[in-house]
C-alpha cells in the first residue's frame, strides 16, 4: 500500500525537509526555513580531532536529531520515536505503522539509498527519509534529495537503518502523534534566534561558531601536510563546495535558508530591521558561495599552492568577520522585537 | 543569490536552493548541482587513479585488501572497527599484509558486509579480457557487458555472472 495523501516535495535539507513534510501531512502549514530557524539549526564547527573522522571537516548545522527535538519542544509537537536492537522487530513495527496509514521518518546511512546517483552515495549515518508505503519487497520512499517518490528494497533499508559506526541510526524512526492547536510564533522565533546568536558569537569552545570559522580559515593552509598527494588535497578542497552547496544546505551552507527564515520572521513581526538583516544574510551567503566556487576551481585545476590556499583562507576569514558583525546587529534587533 | 544565477541545467543531480526571486521574495528553487555538472569527470578521474594506485599496491603485497577498501570507502580505522565490530587492535593488524593472511574468515565476512561486497572479492579482481591495466580505457564496447554478483544463503559463496547488454 501507499499512503496517497502524503505529498512528496524536494527540500533543501533532509532533516528539516522530512520534518516539514510530516507536519504538513498532519495538517500544520509551515515552511522548511521556519522549521530550520525555529529549531536554531544554523551552526558552525571545525572538527579536526574527532576520532571517527578521516579528515578535518566543518559542520554547518546543529547535531543531527537536535533540530527535531528543539522544534518539538518549542512548538509543542508530540513525536513518537523509537530505536531498535532487533532489525526484524524494527521492520515489523515500521510495516504496521505504514499499514495504518502513518508516514514514518527513519534515520539511515545514505550509502544504501540505491536511487541516488553513485557519486553522491557516501557513508553518512545522518540521513533522514520518510517511508510512505510498501509493495512486495520494496518500500516507497520520500527522500528530500530526490525529485519523486521512489523505491527502496527492504534489504537495503535494513542495512541502512542498522549500519554501525559514528552516529549509528540503531533503527531510529519517528512519526508525529499530535500537533499543537496554536503556536506562539513570535515567542519561539525570538528564543530560537537568540540561541543561534549564542551558538555563533556566545561563549563557545574555540572550534565552534565564529571562532570555529576563523580556525577553519587558518587551518586550511596546512591541509597539504595532512593529505596523501595533490589529488587527495584537491578532493578535500573540492569537498568544501560539496559541504556548502550539495549536502542539503539550500546553498551557501544554510545561509540562504536562514535568510529566508529571517525574511518570514520579519513579516510576522512586521519588522523592517529584521527584513534588512535577511537581505544582509543573503549577501553573506553570496560570499560563501564565492568560496565554494573558488574551492571547486582551484581543486579542479590542482592550483593548490600556498598562494591560492592563502586566498581561500582570507575569504573564509572575511566571512567570519562579516558574520560576527551580522550576529551583533541581529542581537540588537531581536532584543527590540515585540 | 538571485534566481537566475542559481539555475543549473543538470537533471541527474537535482537539489533545492533558497534564492531571491525576480519579485524580491525569498524562496526555494529546484535546480541542478553546480559541482556535479561541472566537475564530475574530475571526480571519476581521481577515484579511478586512486583505485588503480591502491590495486597496484595490493598486487605488490604492500597493502592488504582491507586497506584497499578502507581507503575507497573513506573510513578511518575507528570507523571501520565500529562499523564491522572487529576490534581496533585486529583492524590495525588486518590492514597490513601479514595480518591479513592470519585474519579469520568470520572477521573477513564482517568487513565484506561493511564494504558491501561478497567476501570472495577480498581475494580477487574481476575484470574482462581486453581491459588495459584494469583501467576504463582500452575497450570500446565495455558497456555491452555487465557484471552481476548474487549472494546465496551460504555467506561464503557468491555467484558471479557476466551478462551481455542488448
Amino acid at each position: 500500500m501507499i499512503i496517497d495523501s502524503f505529498k512528496h516535495n524536494m527540500a533543501a535539507h533532509c532533516e528539516s525537509g522530512t520534518l516539514t513534510a510530516l507536519l504538513k501531512h498532519k495538517g500544520l502549514e509551515i515552511t522548511e526555513p521556519m522549521i530550520f530557524g525555529m529549531g536554531s539549526g544554523l551552526y558552525f564547527g571545525y572538527l579536526s580531532r574527532t576520532p571517527n573522522l578521516n579528515f578535518p571537516m566543518f559542520i554547518l548545522r546543529t547535531k543531527p536529531g537536535k533540530l527535531r527535538k528543539k522544534v518539538a519542544k518549542r512548538l509543542g509537537i508530540k513525536f513518537k520515536s523509537e530505536k531498535f536492537r532487533n532489525p526484524e522487530k524494527a521492520e515489523i513495527d515500521l510495516d504496521a505503522l505504514i499499514a495504518k496509514g502513518i508516514p514514518v521518518a527513519v534515520q539511515v546511512d545514505l550509502y544504501y539509498m540505491e536511487y541516488i546517483p553513485e557519486w553522491e552515495r557516501v557513508h553518512a549515518n545522518i540521513h533522514f527519509i520518510t517511508i510512505v508505503g510498501k509493495e512486495g519487497d520494496y518500500y516507497t520512499v520520500s527522500d528530500s534529495y530526490f525529485p519523486i517518490l521512489t523505491k527502496l528494497h527492504k534489504d537495503n533499508l535494513r542495512k541502512a537503518r542498522f549500519a554501525k559506526g559514528y552516529l549509528a541510526p540503531k533503527g531510529f524512526m519517528y512519526y508525529i502523534e499530535e500537533i499543537p492547536k496554536a503556536i506562539d510564533e513570535k515567542k519561539i522565533i525570538k528564543r530560537a534566534i537568540k540561541e543561534t546568536i549564542n551558538n555563533m558569537i556566545g561563549v563557545q569552545p574555540p572550534f565552534i561558531g565564529i571562532r570555529g570559522m576563523r580556525m577553519f580559515g587558518r587551518k586550511v593552509i596546512g591541509w597539504p601536510k595532512i593529505t596523501r598527494d595533490v589529488d587527495h588535497l584537491s578532493h578535500e578542497i573540492m569537498k568544501i563546495n560539496i559541504f556548502l552547496e550539495d549536502q542539503g544546505t539550500g546553498g551557501a551552507g544554510f545561509r540562504f535558508m536562514y535568510a529566508t527564515f529571517l525574511r518570514q520572521a520579519s513579516q510576522i513581526f512586521n519588522s523592517p530591521e529584521l527584513d534588512g538583516l535577511s537581505k544582509k544574510m543573503m549577501e553573506i551567503g553570496d560570499g560563501w558561495r564565492k568560496i565554494s566556487y573558488f574551492a571547486a576551481k582551484i581543486g579542479k585545476n590542482r592550483d593548490l599552492g600556498l598562494e591560492k590556499l592563502s586566498e581561500l583562507s582570507k575569504m573564509i576569514l572575511e566571512r567570519a568577520d562579516a558574520e560576527e558583525q551580522f550576529y551583533k546587529e541581529l542581537k540588537i534587533v531581536v532584543n527590540k522585537l515585540n | 543569490m538571485k534566481e537566475n544565477e542559481a539555475l543549473i541545467d543538470y537533471e541527474p543531480h537535482q537539489l533545492v536552493l533558497y534564492v531571491e526571486k525576480a519579485d524580491g521574495t525569498f524562496g526555494p528553487l529546484q535546480t541542478g548541482s553546480f559541482i556535479s555538472k561541472n566537475y564530475i569527470e574530475d571526480f571519476w578521474d581521481k577515484m579511478e587513479k586512486l583505485r588503480i594506485s591502491l590495486l597496484q599496491q595490493v598486487q605488490n603485497n604492500e597493502i592488504s585488501p582491507i586497506e584497499y577498501y578502507r581507503i575507497i570507502h573513506d573510513f578511518n580505522i575507528f570507523e571501520l572497527s565500529s562499523r564491522s565490530g572487529v576490534s581496533l587492535f585486529k583492524v590495525k593488524r588486518h590492514l597490513k599484509v601479514k595480518g591479513f593472511y592470519k585474519a579469520k574468515v568470520s572477521d573477513l565476512l564482517k568487513y565484506a558486509e561493511v564494504f558491501d561486497i561478497p567476501v570472495s572479492n577480498l581475494f580477487q579482481v574481476i575484470t574482462i579480457n581486453g581491459r588495459d591495466n584494469e583501467t576504463k580505457d582500452g575497450l570500446n564496447n565495455e558497456k555491452r557487458i555487465s557484471l552481476r554478483q548474487t549472494k546465496t544463503k551460504n555467506p561464503y559463496l557468491v555467484i558471479t555472472k557476466f551478462e551481455l547488454n542488448k
